[in-house]
Order: structure tokens, then C-alpha cells, then sequence
């Protein structure tokens, strides 16, 4: 573990890969928040294991004056907001020409709008702090083509985008904005792949099997863990398939 | 409620922007007619004295990067800050 004694923000952490984040943070003596649509036990779980070091509210992810709460909430329970991790999205599995505008649409708003909006909430906290940690969790699709995922692709390829500028903007008050870009992993988003397809994502992939949750982890722990001097960068997590 | 008419004089404008400076370790303005640059009063220096300013008066001023770039000087810097509090 390098992260500890940290208050970190996870958005979406209700279930899949934030929530793992939120269980390992917590788990090495972080203090984690988190919010989502809607509760889920699981988060009742976390709130009685972890007490006062967890928190949990139940939030629209581009209600930006509730996003703007839910910070000031965690930094008035906190003391102040060390890391965020820019986890919350939704995937997609549709080419572009059946995808109905509703749908571009909530993409749009929880990929991209959310981590926006919420970026700039802990920013200005970070700043007055005197400095932070942000991670996007991105994806491959950022900066690789795969048919089915244009709107997600485009999502992460903003997030990358919007990291590099603020890497810039907010580099020099001591915070660092960097993204960690998992290829197929074994989750939810991947659940909805043929067997076939699995195979062939394995084959082409020079390691031989996909990440997991364990293997993101590892790397989000290290990007916020504010011992790498690390900025602006993309770090693949993806078993060298983009290689 | 939010009073949206909370305002912040000169002096305290300058208070702000020296305790943001004295974060920072450096020293504190001695002239209003000094450059920022002379002052060593950067633009994130701008942004916190802003988020703090902005704390103070319990709302968010909105403004933009065009007009940041007009600023000079530091008496540029309180009369800027003056409006923008002012401003409903």
C-alpha cells in the first residue's frame, strides 16, 4: 500500500471497480466518500465496518449544486480532501447509428459532466489546501478505436484531455491531475462480451489475461499516493494490448 | 440564505492577497502601483485570493480569462476584486 491516512473522494463507489477502490482505501486507513445514484447495501456495510471514515451520499452525479454539498460536506467531516478519484462512469455497446440521442446524452452527462463538475468542486478545496491528488480512471478507448464505444471512447478521451489542461492550470499550487487507463477488465462493462470475444481480446494481449480490480488499484494507489512526482500522464493498465 | 450583498473593501482585498502570498513564503506587497510580476503575484496567486475572497462573501465570482490578462498591476488586481464583489 502507498496510500494512507488519506481523505479520498471516489466517485461511484456504490459497486464494480469504485467500489473495490473504496473497500482497499479503506482497508489501509484511508477515509473514503463516495456517492451514487442510489444506496446500496453495500454501502451500509462499509458505513457500519468504518464508521465516522466513511461517507455516502445519495447524489445525481451533474447536480452541480448538490456535487458542490457533497464536497463541502466531506471536507467539513474530513478536515480536507487529499486524493480524487474520478471513477464514476457508464459504458456503452452500441455503434453510433443506433445509439439513441437519450443515451449519447447520459453518457455525456456521467462521463463527462460529472468528473467535470466535480473536478472543479475539490480543485478549489485542493488549492486553499495547498495541494491534492485527482486520477481519471480513462479507459484504452481514450486514445484506441473500438467499434461499439464511440460515445464512451469520446467520454475518455475528454477525461484525458481536460487532465493534461488542468495538469498545467493546477500543477504549480501542488496538485496532480494524472489518469490510469484500464483496457478490458473483468467487470460489468466486459460482462456483456461473447466468450469469443473474450478469447480474442486474450490472445491479442501480450500478457495473456485481462486486468482486474486488484491490478487497477494498485496503480490508482500509487498515482495519489503523492510519492511519484507524476503529472499529466496516462498510465495503461492493460496487459500491453495498446502496445 | 446567502446575503448576495456581501462586499470586501480595499484593505481587506489586500490582506487577502498577502496572506496568499505569505503561503507561499514570499513577500508581502509593499506598493499597489507595483507590477504583479514585480510583486512575484502569480495567476494561481490570483485564483486562491479569488476562492478565499470568495469564501469570505459566501458566493462565486465569475469571470473570465480576458479579463484577467488586463490586470498590471496590483492596484489592477484590489480594483478588480472590488467590482467583482460588488457585482449582484
Amino acid at each position: 500500500m502507498h496510500t494512507t491516512n488519506q481523505s479520498i473522494i471516489v466517485s461511484g463507489g456504490s459497486r464494480g471497480l469504485g467500489l473495490h477502490l473504496g473497500q482497499q482505501f479503506l482497508a489501509a486507513g484511508n477515509r473514503v466518500a463516495t456517492f451514487a445514484r442510489s444506496r446500496t447495501p453495500a454501502m451500509d456495510d462499509l458505513a457500519a465496518q468504518y464508521g465516522d471514515a466513511f461517507h455516502f451520499a445519495a447524489l445525481d452525479a451533474v447536480d452541480a449544486v448538490g456535487v458542490g454539498k457533497f464536497v463541502a460536506d466531506v471536507a467539513r467531516k474530513f478536515g480536507a480532501i487529499d486524493s480524487l478519484v474520478n471513477n464514476a462512469a457508464i459504458g456503452q455497446d452500441q455503434l453510433l447509428m443506433h445509439t439513441d440521442p437519450a443515451t449519447i446524452q447520459n453518457i455525456v452527462n456521467v462521463n463527462v459532466i460529472g468528473p467535470t463538475i466535480l473536478s472543479r468542486a475539490v480543485i478549489k478545496r485542493m488549492i486553499l489546501q495547498g495541494g491534492g491528488n485527482i486520477c481519471n480512471i480513462s479507459s484504452i478507448c481514450g486514445s484506441r478505436g473500438y467499434a461499439g464505444l464511440s460515445v464512451y471512447a469520446g467520454s475518455k478521451g475528454y477525461l484525458d484531455a481536460m487532465m493534461r489542461a488542468l495538469a498545467r492550470e493546477v500543477g504549480e499550487a501542488g496538485i496532480f491531475v494524472n489518469s490510469v487507463a484500464p483496457g478490458f477488465f473483468e467487470s460489468e462493462m466486459s460482462s456483456v462480451l461473447l466468450p469469443e470475444q473474450l478469447a480474442t481480446i486474450r490472445r491479442r494481449t501480450p500478457s495473456g489475461q485481462l486486468s482486474n480490480d486488484a491490478n487497477i488499484f494498485n496503480v490508482v494507489d500509487l498515482v495519489i499516493s503523492g510519492t511519484t512526482n507524476m503529472q499529466g500522464q496516462v498510465v495503461y493498465v492493460d496487459g500491453g494490448i495498446t502496445i | 440564505m446567502k446575503d448576495r450583498h456581501k462586499t470586501m473593501d480595499r484593505v481587506a482585498i489586500l490582506a487577502v492577497m498577502n496572506s496568499v502570498l505569505a503561503k507561499r513564503g514570499r513577500a508581502a506587497i509593499s506598493d499597489e502601483a507595483q507590477t504583479t510580476r514585480a510583486a512575484n503575484f502569480r495567476s494561481l496567486d490570483f485564483s486562491e485570493t479569488a476562492l478565499r475572497i470568495e469564501m469570505q462573501i459566501d458566493r462565486e465570482l465569475a469571470f473570465d480569462a480576458a479579463s484577467m490578462r488586463r490586470i498590471a498591476t496590483v492596484k489592477d488586481v484590489i480594483d478588480f476584486f472590488e467590482t467583482a464583489t460588488r457585482a449582484p
